[in-house]
């Protein structure tokens, strides 16, 4: 794709647009509640278009991305996309929001869910989208604007779609020339395309991010063992551990010394059933290294007189390691976890605070959420989520991905003051 | 040091120790399969005996001197355990040196124990004559060896600068020296000095020392013709650094800015936890493709990830290392870095660059070293 192209598309999107403004916020709003809805369908045939033409180029197994779809969209509705409208931009008469001429949104990965929010969220404020489609997903953002075109022809013209490397900054300049831009990606990536920015645009940049699961002994106990260590391999398996939202630890909070060796073992066995139902997808070789490195190492404390523990796959396919202390360590993904065990919420604390702005969700399990305790203390950490375990891959459609609004970062605010009284 | 003298209090280590250096002082470089096997099984099960974490290590996976038939079946510790656990095959208190990884203050650094450095000198100086300096007399020094790193004064705890200093010592003639000081490398001095060379220059250092040569260059705006001959080593990633070039554009600007042709650039794959290190072929054998190649006494294999068995050849895998130069801990060694054999030797291969993340999460290694930066 040449450049002049891309210029060509903003071109293009920004002469629909005067249409698109035209329109009612409302009627825009019921449009896409009515896209959502057809996305949240279980039947939907958009799902399983994404599944069947997302599955070769993604690396994911296909059972595992319809189950990844299944639950990432759970609470994803017309009416939840409405409220969310409601919430974030239900104006006061003193106050007018609008969207910007154009929008850029540049994808990451190929995990659906943010794709198919990050497209729609500036059309809400009626601002057409030109967005650029992540190497391993050319698909989401295609499949996304058909649907709106499915429903609404004009909207439809609204959202276009380019492919070319991120590496091609000539396109990726001419891309920048949007009035406001949305980048995801890496730490480094999103630092790149600010810089090359002018301070007059708007930036919304999401950076990669990671999350944890916090256990208390209760739910190692009993019945509530096998409960806990279902839901926590959904959480590892979905998305392969890739996503956001993904845990890369688990903490077991208490005195109990056996209760991480206990949730260790259930959940290896979980991750066991879980891989002859949903087998892990492609890891690059470099991954597979480091993932048989990191178990070698653990065997390896473990010889040495340290309290470590491993339950593996014959392939690389899950790991869980009961770690000696609770500092964190590295971790390759692709279903690989480790579990600490803390005595308390200081202990806590400090061994996730080298997470630092970059921690998403903690998933709670087995506390008293009624009380403030653990969420006052959650959020001193910086998360912008806490659900139970099995959830942490369904997030609500107005969820504040990096303590943000959905919507918010995109709008332009107007505040009226009509008032004509004189300062004395 | 006389031959016989006892400098483990243990003569089985200490005749090992002399096999093995006898080979290193080999003139002819011979890759015999059946002596390396049975100093391999040697140090094997004299390693087994002296190091408690590695027999145990081993005895979970069934491995005793007994069962372990060809050094194939050796199990490799991986290099991040040297960051945990003091490996050695010896009593503690004959240590006599200790190198350690590089890494930031808060990191956790990988230590290697040595009880002597014989053998350390004697592997390097033979592999780097014939992969860096193939073309030098015998009894001849090496003019303008130019160091980009700390000299081992500065630097006490670097296998890296000991290393260096030591090929100064034993190859360097006039006009060498080391060109990184107080941590800084003296990039202005030294294109000065290679500006004025009439013999050739080699230069030796580490892939970012020479990053921030070719930078200096280019803000003088210079680039030079290095008198013919000269050539290049350099050894190193960039974890850590924040900025990363990779090899190939690395190898392309020393070409242009120095004048050095990339056949006579190599790359030493080298790491804190082994005795021995790797070179790139490229200046001893043109004709056939560029591949890292070792001294006999060391033996590389590319293990699939998935079955722990040696990959089918062409195919990656992990690499594994075993050197017998490792006497004072352990002789095999597992890498994490990603390889494929060719011929006779292998290549690494890197994580493409170009490789899109699949999702949006930051590996927690990433999170770590970021944190520790």
């Amino acid at each position: 794709m040449k450049p002049e192209t891309v210029s060509h598309r903003l071109a293009q999107l920004r002469k629909s647009g005067l249409g698109l403004r035209e329109r009612s916020a409302s009627d825009i709003a019921r449009v896409l509640a009515e896209v959502v809805d057809r996305w949240s369908s279980p039947e939907s045939v958009w799902r399983q278009r994404l599944v069947s033409e997302l599955t070769p180029l993604a690396g994911f197994n296909a059972g595992l991305m319809e189950r990844g779809l299944e639950v990432g969209l759970s609470h994803w509705s017309g009416p939840a996309l409405q409220d969310l409208v409601h919430r974030e931009l239900a104006n006061s008469q003193k106050t007018m929001v609008s969207g910007f001429q154009i929008t850029a949104v540049l994808l990451a990965g190929s995990i659906p869910m943010p794709s198919l929010i990050g497209l729609v969220a500036p059309l809400l404020l009626r601002s057409p989208v030109l967005a650029k489609s992540a190497a391993r997903d050319p698909v989401t953002p295609r499949l996304v604007a058909e649907s709106i075109a499915e429903v609404d022809e004009q909207l439809g013209d609204c959202i276009d779609v380019v492919d070319f490397p991120g590496s091609d900054e000539a396109c990726v300049r001419a891309l920048l020339a949007a009035d406001c831009v949305v980048a995801s990606g890496s730490d480094d990536t999103v630092a790149r395309v600010a810089e090359l920015l002018h301070p007059y645009q708007r930036f919304v940049g999401y950076g990669h991010r990671t999350s944890v699961a916090v256990i208390s002994e209760a739910a190692t106990r009993g019945a509530a063992l096998e409960t806990t260590a279902a839901a926590l391999s959904l959480d590892v398996c979905l998305w392969d551990q890739l996503g956001c939202l993904s845990p890369v630890a688990v903490f077991v909070v208490g005195s109990d010394a056996d209760a991480k060796t206990r949730l260790a073992q259930a959940l290896a066995s979980a991750l066991a059933r879980a891989e002859e139902r949903w087998p892990r997808g492609d890891v690059d070789g470099s991954t597979a290294a480091t993932i048989s490195h990191e178990r070698s190492e653990a065997e390896m404390r473990s010889a040495a007189g340290r309290s470590v523990e491993l339950w593996a796959s014959t392939t690389t396919a899950w790991t869980v390691i009961a770690e000696e202390d609770p500092s964190l360590r590295p971790n390759p993904l692709h279903r690989f976890i480790r579990i600490h065990s803390v005595d308390d919420m200081s202990q806590l604390l400090s061994a996730l605070e080298p997470l630092g702005p970059h921690l998403a969700a903690v998933a709670l399990e087995g506390f008293d959420l009624n009380s403030d305790e653990w969420t006052t203390a959650v959020a001193k950490l910086g998360a912008s989520r806490i659900c139970p375990v099995g959830r942490m891959q369904a997030p609500p459609l107005n969820w504040h991905h990096d303590n943000r609004g959905v919507l918010t970062p995109l709008a332009r605010f107007m505040d009226l003051e009509l008032h004509t009284g004189k300062l004395s | 040091m006389k031959s016989n003298d006892t400098i483990h209090g243990d003569p089985a280590r200490q005749a090992l120790d002399e096999a093995i250096v006898a080979w290193m002082a080999e003139e002819e470089w011979r890759d015999e399969e059946e002596r390396f096997n049975e100093l391999a099984l040697r140090l094997f099960a004299h390693q087994f005996e002296h190091c408690d974490p590695y027999q145990r290590f081993c005895l979970r996976r069934g491995a005793t001197p007994n069962r372990v038939e060809t050094w194939r079946d050796i199990p490799p510790v991986p290099t991040g355990a040297f960051k945990e656990i003091a490996l050695r095959s010896f009593a503690s208190e004959r240590t006599v040196q200790t190198f350690r990884t590089s890494g930031t203050s808060t990191e956790r650094r990988g230590e290697l124990h040595l009880d002597t450095l014989r053998l350390y000198e004697a592997s390097l100086v033979p592999s780097f004559r014939r992969f860096v300096l193939p073309d030098l007399e015998a009894g001849r020094r090496a003019p303008n060896l130019r160091f980009l790193a700390s000299s081992p004064m500065e630097a006490p705890d670097s296998s890296l600068s000991y290393m260096f200093g030591h090929l100064c010592e034993r190859l360097a003639g006039s006009g060498s020296g080391f060109d990184v000081i107080g941590g800084e490398l003296h990039a202005d001095a030294l294109i000065d000095r290679m500006a004025e060379a009439s013999d050739s220059v080699t230069l030796c250092g580490t892939a970012f020392a020479f990053v921030h040569l070719c930078d200096a260059l280019s803000a003088r705006n210079t680039s030079l013709q290095l008198p013919e001959g000269s050539r290049a080593m350099e050894t190193g990633g960039f974890k850590g650094q924040g900025r990363n070039v990779s090899r190939d554009d690395l190898h392309t600007a020393l070409e242009n800015r120095l004048g050095i042709p990339i056949e006579r650039i190599v790359n030493q794959y080298g790491m804190t936890e082994l005795g021995s290190q790797f070179h790139d072929s490229s200046l001893r054998d043109r004709e056939r493709p560029r591949r890292k190649l070792g001294p006999p006494w060391t033996r590389v294999l590319i293990v699939d990830p998935d079955t722990g068995r040696p990959s089918p050849p062409g195919q990656p895998g992990y690499i594994v290392i075993f050197d017998l130069a490792n006497t004072s801990s352990v002789l095999a060694i597992q890498t994490a870095d990603l390889g494929r054999g060719i011929e006779n030797g292998f290549e690494i291969i890197g994580r493409d660059p170009e490789a899109e993340a699949r999702g949006c999460s930051i590996a927690a290694d990433e999170l770590l070293s970021d944190n520790a930066r």
